[in-house]
């Protein structure tokens, strides 16, 4: 991209035409280009491991791992012993420490490293510095919390002979139960296996050896260069097999072009975990693939590769692929009516995941019933010690919150971060920008930030302001400010490698970067030319990066200007699959292997600890978007699917991706809006539109090269309708903020599939064109193709739904049509929820903030109806000392009250902030499905806490409409004067 | 002054003036604009401007919610600011249709004493933000919210806005003198080609009576020189003429190649340069972008280096070199042709003897070329036939070939004037007084540059070339709908002059550039803005004398063309 854009100067207008001359250039054929990256078979550990699954395919086999139970100690909750790895006939036994912890949360922790290298007992080939050890340091990047050991975790007396039994979790409904040889586990709730670790016998830790040269063979046979294959394989030599290990992807290992020169030769480490029972499988972000997991060692509509983990700048990446893009987070939930369980195999390391289903009939005389399915997976990581994480559900709600519990809850952001934000390669001039903010207020479009790529930069120096376009940038902000907006402006993790530049004058004295493998500083190429890369992992370039961000180094931004890292798997433009060698070398001397998929979230983390506090005293929540990420970067900010394209499979790509997030833990994730690369045709831009304001992290995007498609762009009829989807998700800001406060607080989605609201519905499991917003009962099926004019929307439950619009009602479990013209956005809300909204469209969402609210009562079958609402002034930390509201409403179709309970505790700021608030109110509240005893009724009877005994009992007006064809009766109470803050009762009866 | 200090005090105390004028002119309640105030004259009750059939008690009037289909009940709240085809749809009260359901109201009325009222949109009232540039006297935040003040500003920004006017309108009289200058010029320039096309219109009648006596005359010349073919041979002057001819002849041979050669080395230089550009885009590209036009573009520039490529031949350079050169000893000495009385054409046909090795065979081809031409003119006689042509026949015709180029000329430039005519130079022909005058723009890394009719040009600052940014194809109108800035350096709203300039410098991965650039009154010739509204589509906005004053009738004349 960066070529192209430079290409534009005259200089290069002749190169353009010569090389036009030279050949017929530029058909623009966009697909990814699988030769950049690995398939299993050029990935040598991942090739290793796929075999040895073949081989353990064999009925003889039998995995070499036995544990010794003489070995076995239990103590506060953690089981310690040893693994032995079983080597050929006569050879040392390889020690392998294993540590089972069982945590209060009821979660178990697996841990499995090798002792040789513990106690760093190991030679490193040619000189490396590397460290000895085995990768253990994920969890501190990862990890925040939820690591109390159970007390109650106790070994059962009662285990049979060569198995040990640990019961654990509340009340003791969990086992853990341990075969010794050989070594496996089964993670049992109420009795019953959910989980099996080894089943398979697929275990595989490659210990540590040393490299024996094949004298005679060099000699002989020159013509190969690099390794041999075949021959001879241990360390100790002593056998001559005719068939040893092949070696060839042992000691290194080639491609495109770079070598990689494994100083400590092979040392995966995988495993197979099953659930038994379990068809469907969930998570392992980030790939363009649907919700439900598919199988992926071939087969009908099945994938040939395993899902990688390996975040990568993946060029115009394609769809429905198991490759691997930008971010990891490799937690996997299983889903079965009834329960849901989860592992997260913590390993920062390239990681490929097989997943495997097997039928069985479990009963061959019951005719007619299904067999169970079992979902099979084998986790194979390049390096590091074994780490994973066991869930037990049973709901999903569990799982994201134990795992929540572990990486830390999503961050409650500013409120404008979850408005809409306006994007683009490149707004060109600080000029440019103002522009593009007064034309959004002439069409009375509102939109809350504005944002800059890599343009803005003198010469692709971050920190810096190209002079001659953005001449002015702080009277840009201030511009921007007068209508409370926002600027976000690029900061990438790689600094450009040139003189009179002192941000890379001081990472190189301060010896704050990346180190190849022979300790000095690594060079490689992206936007800037030659750069170098912060090493976030260390705690000082933390401290230095801070100092950048200051108001008075990075001159020019103010307290409205925001960040957002790109470029951060890390892409590096000449290096292998686009990212780093994987023998440079990290803070404390760790190969880039080894932390290679946290890298991102380090750097990510190290931007948000300095935007908290820019200038003494002003400390707001940062905003911070990252391409890259892995489990914990929810705890820092939002994160994008990457380099889209302008088409509608995109569109349709980007509902799962979305989805998958929120229940991978990091649910603060959009796609582009209208697509990265390539120019969408106005229909498709509408409906984008009209789906991306189901996005959590909702802004539109484009590619350099594309045309101008700021929604005023379009025209009519497009510009009117893409403006409403718009004031839809401003109308509807207070039930996603309180969606992301539910989500901050208990690790739930932001916007939810259908198995996480109907976990019972086994027909809904795989769906995953449709979502739920937050806890509020709306339903959305966004359009994803072409010339649709309705669209088929799944409803799993028995409960009323009503269409947002006109309260149409659609009822029972199924398949219904629900019309979708272009200007028509398919939404539903499930009957018994109350939805907090404000109606009044304004500029800028923080121009809303006092404005009145509405709530929308949509009653269910039973006539009853409950919501939340979390109202906080959405920019400071004031919340965390209770300056915020929240509220319980909730309809008693007995009572046929209405009332408003307070949600929260009281802190030090809680009064002030209730001040400052106190004449906010509910101004109007709707009934859909209003009962139609209410017919004739004129007045309400409203009470409120705190009024004088004269306004006790205060009469309202009130307004019944009656059902009409299939739209249902609905209801309107006129302007009670509520505070939104205080507690009150509206009794209809 | 005077009058505007009454206000000011009737604005502090309004319950002074109710009681005042109590009787005739009620206060409007806040928002009202004066054209609306009859709707607001019941003090009972509130009849919905658009919906009569809803009668409302005069307390729900402003009271912060919206009873009214179409909003009038709150003219100075934002309680109706949804009421819009923009916001999402809500369910119709009763049934879709029974009621007018848009803005009665074009807004919350500023009174905005001291500068000029106005309508600022119920989206922004009580916002928090004092929107001075609708409503200078604050009072679209009367509320208060959160804690915001907005004090009247209207002296200051009227005063403000006056001094601007004035300068405004003083410019736009100096802007309409110009344009009336520019007008008249165009007039005289327009005449000016009138009156030639007149008098080519006569010079070409006197040529063509020309050419024909002179062709007539030839017949005759040749008819008489034929009787004396077998006179006498002459004096041997053929050689002479044939002399002349041929030193003519070599010596434009000699400038062509040295334009060839220039061109050459031009061109090589040229290659050499891409060749660097090519040979270091190769080593600083990234292969791992996977941008499929550079990797193809790497590729073939590979196999283009691959290939073997003769270098410059100094030798023959050196040959050419001494070919050019008059004092070169083998150079021919035409002045002893020139004075040699002995005539033979076998001389002329051994002609490339006399040139060195090198250039022989090319010059041979080209004096074969010639040959070939004199002999089918009948400047030479062909070898095989002995009747030379006498000089002069040769004079004769000469004259007769003279006579018809120029006649020739003269019609092409009648053609040229007459299709000038007819060109669209705009209103009153006005651009014809501008056609190819520049004006520049610094604009960030670029000076900009449009001429009037002629091309535009982007300059980098930073060096390298000009890249044209489109040549001129046509004049169109434009709709446009702007802000007009307050130093009136905007396109504003309504139908303005646009100048297409097309077929730019191509882009990378994108189209063609090209231009649009959009007129607007003003005094001087000036780039006010430029934007790349798309990939190399650009945009500018720019200040002309040229199209001050012009009247919708003019506009309606010129074609009607798409809107940007």
């Amino acid at each position: 991209m960066f070529l192209l854009r430079a290409a534009e100067g005259p200089r290069w207008m002749a190169v353009f035409l010569l090389l036009a001359a030279l050949c017929c250039l530029f058909s623009p054929v966009v697909m990814v280009k699988h030769e950049n990256f690995k398939t299993c078979e050029q990935s040598g550990f991942c090739k290793r491991n796929r075999q040895f699954a073949d081989d353990a395919a064999s009925s003889s086999w039998v995995s070499p791992y036995a544990l010794d139970p003489a070995s076995i100690t239990f103590k506060d909750g953690q089981l310690a012993a040893t693994v032995l790895k079983t080597l050929k006939e006569g050879e040392e036994k390889v020690r392998l420490p294993l540590i089972v912890t069982f945590l209060e949360s009821g979660v178990a922790r697996v841990t499995l490293d090798e002792e040789k290298r513990q106690k760093g007992d190991i030679i490193l080939r040619g000189d490396s510095k590397a460290r000895k050890e085995r990768y253990n340091e994920a969890s501190n990047w990862a990890i925040v919390g939820g690591l109390d050991a159970a007390t109650g975790a106790a070994l059962s007396a009662e285990a049979e002979a060569g198995y040990t039994k640990v019961f654990y979790g509340d009340g003791g409904k969990h086992q853990a139960l341990i075969r010794h040889h050989p070594f496996s586990i089964e993670f049992q709730r109420d009795g019953e296996t959910q989980i099996k670790f080894n089943d398979k016998g697929l275990l595989n830790l490659e210990h540590w050896r040393q490299k024996v040269e094949k004298v005679e063979k060099v000699k002989v046979e020159e013509k190969k260069e690099g390794e041999e294959e075949k021959k001879e394989g241990e360390e100790e030599n002593k056998e001559q097999e005719p068939q040893g290990e092949d070696e060839s992807t042992w000691w290194d290992e080639a491609f495109g072009g770079n070598t990689d020169t494994k100083p400590r030769g092979p040392e995966a480490i995988a495993l197979d975990i099953t659930f038994p029972g379990y068809e469907h499988v969930y998570g392992i972000p980030e790939h363009a693939t649907g919700l439900s997991l598919k199988t992926t060692r071939g087969g009908d509509g099945a994938y040939s590769e395993p899902y990688r983990l390996y975040n990568a700048d993946v060029f115009e990446y394609e769809l429905d692929s198991p490759m691997t893009l930008y971010g990891a987070i490799p937690l996997m939930q299983a889903h079965r009516k009834g329960s849901t369980v989860g592992v997260f195999w913590m390993n920062a390391a390239e990681t490929w995941v097989d997943i495997v289903k097997t039928k069985s009939i479990t009963n061959p005389f019951s005719l007619g019933l299904l067999g169970k399915t079992d979902t099979e997976t084998h986790w194979i990581s390049e390096s590091g010690i074994m780490d994973v994480f066991v869930f037990l559900g049973p709901t999903p709600q569990d799982i994201t919150r134990q795992y929540g519990e572990l990486t830390g809850f999503t961050a409650l952001p500013q409120s404008f971060a979850i408005a809409y934000h306006q994007c683009r390669w490149n707004y060109v001039t600080d000029e440019d920008v103002k522009d593009v903010d007064r034309k959004f207020d002439k069409f009375k479009i509102p939109y809350d930030v504005i944002w800059l790529d890599i343009e803005y930069t003198q010469e692709k120096k971050y920190f810096t302001w190209d002079p001659l376009t953005f001449v002015n940038p702080t009277k840009m902000n201030e511009h921007l400010d007068k209508r409370d907006r926002k600027l976000v402006a690029i900061i990438d993790p790689h600094i450009k490698n040139t003189n009179d530049y002192p941000v890379i004058d001081q990472m190189k004295s301060k010896g704050l970067a990346v180190k190849n493998k022979d300790g000095n500083d690594y060079e490689g190429w992206c936007w800037p030319g030659s750069s170098m890369w912060i090493d976030a992992f260390n705690p000082a370039a933390i401290t230095w990066w801070k100092t950048l961000f200051k108001y008075d180094s990075f001159k020019g931004t103010a307290s409205n200007t925001f960040i957002w890292n790109d470029m951060n798997e890390p892409s590096v433009f000449n290096g292998p699959e686009t990212t780093m060698p994987k023998d440079n070398l990290h803070h404390g001397n760790w190969e880039h292997r080894d932390v290679h998929n946290v890298n991102g979230m380090t750097f990510h983390n190290a931007t948000y600890e300095a935007l908290l506090e820019r200038k003494k005293g002003e400390i707001r929540r940062p905003f911070a978007l990252t391409r890259s990420f892995y489990s914990g970067s929810q705890r820092v900010g939002a994160m994008w699917t990457g380099d889209n394209l302008a088409e509608w499979s995109h569109l349709h790509a980007s509902i799962p991706m979305v989805l998958n997030q929120g229940i991978s833990g990091f649910p603060f994730a959009g796609a582009d809006v209208g697509g990265f690369f390539g120019n969408p045709s106005k229909e498709l831009l509408t409906r984008w539109y009209q789906a991306g304001i189901y996005y959590p992290f909702f802004r539109g995007h484009a590619h350099i090269d594309t045309r101008r498609r700021e929604p005023y762009i379009a025209g009519a009829p497009y510009t009117e309708i893409i403006t409403q989807a718009l004031r839809l998700r401003y109308q509807l800001l207070p039930a996603w903020y309180t969606a992301f406060h539910e989500a901050s607080t208990t690790g739930a989605p932001i916007v939810r599939p259908n198995f996480y609201i109907h976990p019972e519905d086994e027909n809904g499991f795989a769906i995953d064109d449709q979502l739920y917003i937050g806890s509020t009962g709306l339903l959305a099926k966004p359009v994803t193709q072409e010339g649709a004019d309705s669209v088929s929307v799944y409803i799993a439950d028995d409960q009323p739904y009503f269409d947002y619009f006109d309260y149409t009602l659609y009822q029972g479990a199924g398949h219904h049509t629900v019309a979708a013209p272009l200007e028509k956005i398919p939404l539903l809300m499930q009957g018994g929820h109350i939805i907090p909204r404000r109606d009044r469209p304004r500029r800028s969402s923080g121009l809303m903030k006092y404005d009145p609210f509405t709530l929308v009562v949509v009653l269910d079958k039973d006539g009853n109806a409950s919501g939340t609402l979390y109202v906080d002034d959405g920019a400071t930390f004031d919340y965390q000392k209770g300056a915020y509201i929240h509220r319980r409403f909730g309809f008693d179709g007995k009572r046929s009250a209405l009332t408003s309970i307070g949600l929260g505790t009281k802190g030090t700021k809680t009064d002030a902030y209730l001040k400052a608030m106190a004449k906010v109110r509910v101004e109007k509240i709707i009934v859909v499905n209003a009962p139609s005893a209410w017919e004739g009724k004129t007045e309400v009877v409203v009470s409120e806490e705190g009024a004088k005994e004269s306004a006790r009992r205060k009469k309202v007006a009130f307004e019944y409409f009656a059902k009409d064809g299939k739209k249902a009766a609905w209801a309107v109470v006129r302007d009670p004067k509520v505070g939104v803050g205080k507690g009150w009762k509206i009794d209809f009866s | 002054m005077g009058k505007q200090h009454l206000n000011s005090i009737a604005l502090l105390l309004p319950l002074l003036s109710i009681t005042a004028n109590a009787a005739s002119d009620l206060p409007r309640p806040r928002g009202v604009g004066p054209e609306f105030a009859k709707f607001y004259k019941d003090r009972e009750a509130f009849t919905c401007i658009s919906n009569p059939s809803i009668k409302l008690d005069i307390s729900r009037l402003n009271d912060d919610y919206c009873d009214c289909p179409d909003g009038s009940d709150e003219p100075g709240t934002s309680a109706c600011s949804y009421i819009s085809p923009l916001s999402p749809p809500q369910p119709s009260r009763v049934k879709i249709g029974q009621f007018n359901e848009t803005l009665a109201l074009p807004g919350f009325y500023c009174k905005n004493k001291g500068h000029i009222p106005s309508y600022v949109p119920f989206t922004n009232i009580n916002d928090g933000v004092c929107d001075y540039e609708l409503c200078c006297d604050g009072s679209d935040e009367w509320d208060g919210i959160g804690g915001v003040k907005c004090e009247d500003r209207c002296s200051k920004i009227g005063k403000e806005w006056r001094k601007q006017d004035e300068a405004r309108q003083k410019s736009l009289g100096a802007a309409n003198k110009r344009r009336k200058e520019l007008a008249t010029e165009a007039g005289r320039l327009k005449k000016e080609v009138e009156d030639r096309i007149k008098t080519l219109h006569t010079q070409i009648q006197g040529a063509e009576l020309k050419v024909t006596a002179l062709e007539k005359s030839v017949q005759e010349i040749e008819k008489a020189e034929k009787g004396k073919v077998f006179k006498g041979t002459g004096k041997g002057g053929k050689v002479t003429v044939l002399a002349g001819l041929a030193k003519d002849r070599i010596q434009e041979l000699g400038d062509s190649l040295n334009r060839v050669r220039d061109e050459r080395d031009t061109a090589r230089s040229r290659v050499e340069e891409l060749e660097a550009i090519l040979t270091k885009f190769k080593e600083e590209y990234n292969p791992n972008f996977n941008d499929e036009g550079v990797k193809r573009a790497v590729k073939a520039w590979e196999d283009y280096a691959a290939q073997d490529h003769a270098g410059p031949d100094e030798a023959r350079d050196r040959d050419l070199e001494s070919i050019l050169s008059p004092d070169d000893e083998a150079a021919i000495k035409w002045e002893e042709f020139e004075s040699t009385e002995e005539g033979d054409i076998e001389l002329l046909y051994k002609f490339e003897e006399y040139l060195p090795e090198s250039l022989r065979t090319w010059v041979d081809q080209k004096l074969r070329d010639l040959r070939v031409v004199l002999i089918e003119n009948g400047m030479l006689a062909d070898p095989h036939t002995d009747s030379p042509e006498s000089k002069v026949v040769t004079d004769a015709r000469q004259q007769l070939d003279n006579a018809k180029s120029e006649l020739e000329s003269d019609r092409t430039e009648l053609r040229n004037h007459q299709e000038d005519l007819e060109k669209d130079y705009g209103p009153d022909d006005v651009f014809r007084a501008l056609k190819g005058h520049c004006v520049n723009q610094d604009s960030g890394e670029y000076t900009y540059e449009f001429c009037y009719l002629d091309k535009t040009t982007q300059k980098s600052k930073k060096g390298g070339g000009h890249t044209g940014m489109g040549n001129f194809v046509r004049i169109e109108m434009v709709t446009v709908d702007d802000d007009l800035p307050a130093d009136g350096k905007g396109l504003g709203s309504g139908q303005r002059y646009g100048l297409k300039y097309e077929n730019g410098q191509h882009c990378w991965n994108g189209p063609n550039r090209s231009t649009m650039v959009i007129l607007a009154c003003a005094e001087k010739d000036e780039i006010w803005k430029v934007v790349e509204e798309e990939k190399c589509v650009y945009k500018m906005e720019v200040g002309s004398p040229a199209v001050c004053g012009i009247k919708e009738q003019q506009q309606q004349v010129a074609p009607t063309h798409n809107e940007l």
